[in-house]
């Protein structure tokens, strides 16, 4: 039972970080409804900015955290331009693949330049793990799952209280009625981008600084995390996101455990097929589809 | 306040519009009646912005439209009431209104804040669903959100398509009731409608639209209703 909990705890702090690439891909897609295959690159792109002012220049954390964001959003623009704004018109599908070949490109100009395997990060953290009776807590993941909760209610400000929040909201349910209030899509899809751009920046910092190294495997990595969990959570809906990200992290550490870490991957995947099969809308899915149905019978 | 000349829109080789030329008063409403395909929300749409046309201009108050991009046709005073309402489902009522007077936002919370108590003044069963999901409202309080929404832009000429689509006839009688309140209150109004009937009672000025082209310009008391519905819904071309 302790093992039980302790692994939900390891869970929920690792899955807040899922949770958080989950909610990049969300705003993407629900602003665009196109799926964005770089945004795991374009991140991974700017942890190694930061890594390289850490290890050329001796950086602080504020500053190498500033660079990843920087190096992250910078990346997450040129995506836009691209592969999604200069193929607007064209099928949601080219913008998907457009994004994979970035993808490539991301990922090959990074291994020019960082032909290593691995590189240090600055570490979240050098204190020892706290105890909490029978429970350790890795001070780190704590971090990781404060910020991660601090950035997901930031947003949650951003887009409900403020006037950017709702032209992001307005064009994600129907941009052909935005341009009627006279908001300029290409401006919000831009900056929606930026933004979940710079949220995942956030989320790299934090996870390979808890790992306190960076591969250029990343991409790939968070890639499937996010995609997993946002899918695990229902496409298109943020607190899906955040939910499917804990699921996730709660699986995989209780299959770390019981079954042995070789088996985190096959078990990620196989909850995704059940979900597939069973719940193909996502943990949120239905509550989307009840609304989706109640206005599409009124409209 | 509205010239419209010789317009041609066309969607790749497809040509909607052929050439439109109307005026719309000052003060006045202006209906454009039509068939199904007649190119009447190609029409709004190019006004709008949303669509730019080959060729043609449109004045609006002796300013030339075509070009502008919707956001600076939006600031200039011409709002649109889009066909099937396009209320944003997801967010409250009120966060409708607001969204409405976007462009005004950032200079003055206060006037929007004052406009939407003035809306719902106006449209009471509003202000009663005001925290409510857009999409969860009725087909009327749809469209009643959709006019109060365009009228947060302040505009100076409101365009309306089809306001009485997929309504049922009571609600389609206090749809219009508002427009002739708006009317009343000195907005000026272009209303596209299939619904001749409804439109001719209110209308100062009609025009006809068939496949392109303005096939008849004139008040309601010129041409006997029989024969303006005859050619609204069939059409001059006929199907004999």
């Amino acid at each position: 039972m302790i093992d039980f909990i302790q692994n939900s705890l390891d869970g929920v702090m690792a899955g807040s970080a899922y949770g958080l690439l989950a909610i990049g891909f969300t705003l993407i897609f629900g602003v665009m409804r196109r799926l964005n295959l770089s945004y795991g690159p374009s991140i991974m792109l700017g942890a190694f900015v930061g890594t390289m002012l850490y290890l050329q220049y001796q950086s602080g954390a504020l500053i190498v955290a500033a660079a990843t964001v920087a190096g992250a959003v910078i990346a997450g623009m040129y995506v836009e331009r691209l592969c999604f704004w200069a193929i607007r018109q064209g099928a949601a599908v080219a913008s998907m693949v457009s994004s994979f070949v970035i993808w490539m490109q991301l990922e090959e100009i990074v291994t020019i330049f960082f032909p290593e395997r691995t590189y240090a990060f600055p570490p979240l953290t050098t204190a020892e793990p706290l105890l909490f009776g029978p429970f350790f807590l890795k001070v780190e993941n704590l971090i990781m799952f404060a910020a991660a909760v601090a950035l997901t209610v930031a947003l949650h400000v951003v887009l409900y209280r403020t006037r950017f929040g709702l032209k992001v909201r307005a064009v994600s349910e129907n941009p052909l009625a935005a341009r009627f209030m006279g908001i300029n899509i290409g401006s919000v899809m831009f900056w929606a981008f930026a933004l979940a751009s710079g949220i995942g920046g956030v989320a790299a910092y934090l996870i390979v600084g808890a790992d306190a190294q960076v591969t250029p495997m990343f991409g790939l990595w968070a890639t499937f995390k996010g995609l997993i969990a946002m899918m695990l959570g229902g496409m298109g809906s943020i607190p899906g996101a955040i939910l499917g990200g804990l699921l996730l992290g709660i699986v995989e550490a209780q299959t770390v455990w019981y079954l042995g870490a070789e088996y985190r991957d096959l078990a990620a995947y196989f909850l995704l097929f059940l979900f597939l099969i069973f719940r193909p809308g996502g943990i949120m899915g239905q509550v989307m589809a009840a609304r989706e149905t109640a206005a599409a019978r009124r409209v | 306040m509205l010239e419209v000349s010789d317009i041609f829109t066309a969607y790749g080789k497809i040509e909607a519009l052929r050439g439109v030329d109307l005026t719309v008063d000052e003060g006045a409403i202006t209906c454009l009646l039509g068939p199904n395909g007649a190119g009447k929300t190609t029409l709004m749409l190019t006004i709008a912005g949303i669509l730019k046309p080959r060729q043609g201009s449109v004045r609006f108050r002796d300013k030339e439209m075509v070009g502008l991009s919707p956001t600076r046709i939006v600031a200039g005073g011409i709002a649109l009431v889009p066909e099937n309402r396009l209320v944003f489902a997801h967010m409250t009522t009120r966060e409708n209104l607001i969204a409405g007077a976007y462009l005004r936002l950032s200079k003055s919370k206060g006037a929007v804040e004052a406009d939407i108590q003035r809306m719902f003044q106006r449209f009471p069963r509003l202000e009663e669903r005001s925290e409510q999901l857009a999409g969860t409202l009725s087909g009327g309080e749809q469209q009643m959100l959709a006019v109060a929404r365009a009228l947060m832009a302040q505009p100076k000429l409101l365009l309306m398509d089809e306001p009485s689509l997929g309504l049922a006839p009571l609600i389609v009688e206090e749809i219009f009731n508002i427009i002739r309140e708006l009317h009343a209150d000195g907005t000026t109004i272009f209303l596209v409608e299939q619904n001749a009937h409804m439109a001719l009672k209110v209308a100062q000025h009609f025009y006809l639209l068939d496949q392109g082209r303005v096939t008849f310009s004139g008040t309601p008391g010129q041409v006997a209703e029989d024969e303006v519905i005859q050619r609204a819904y069939l059409g001059s071309g006929g199907s004999d």
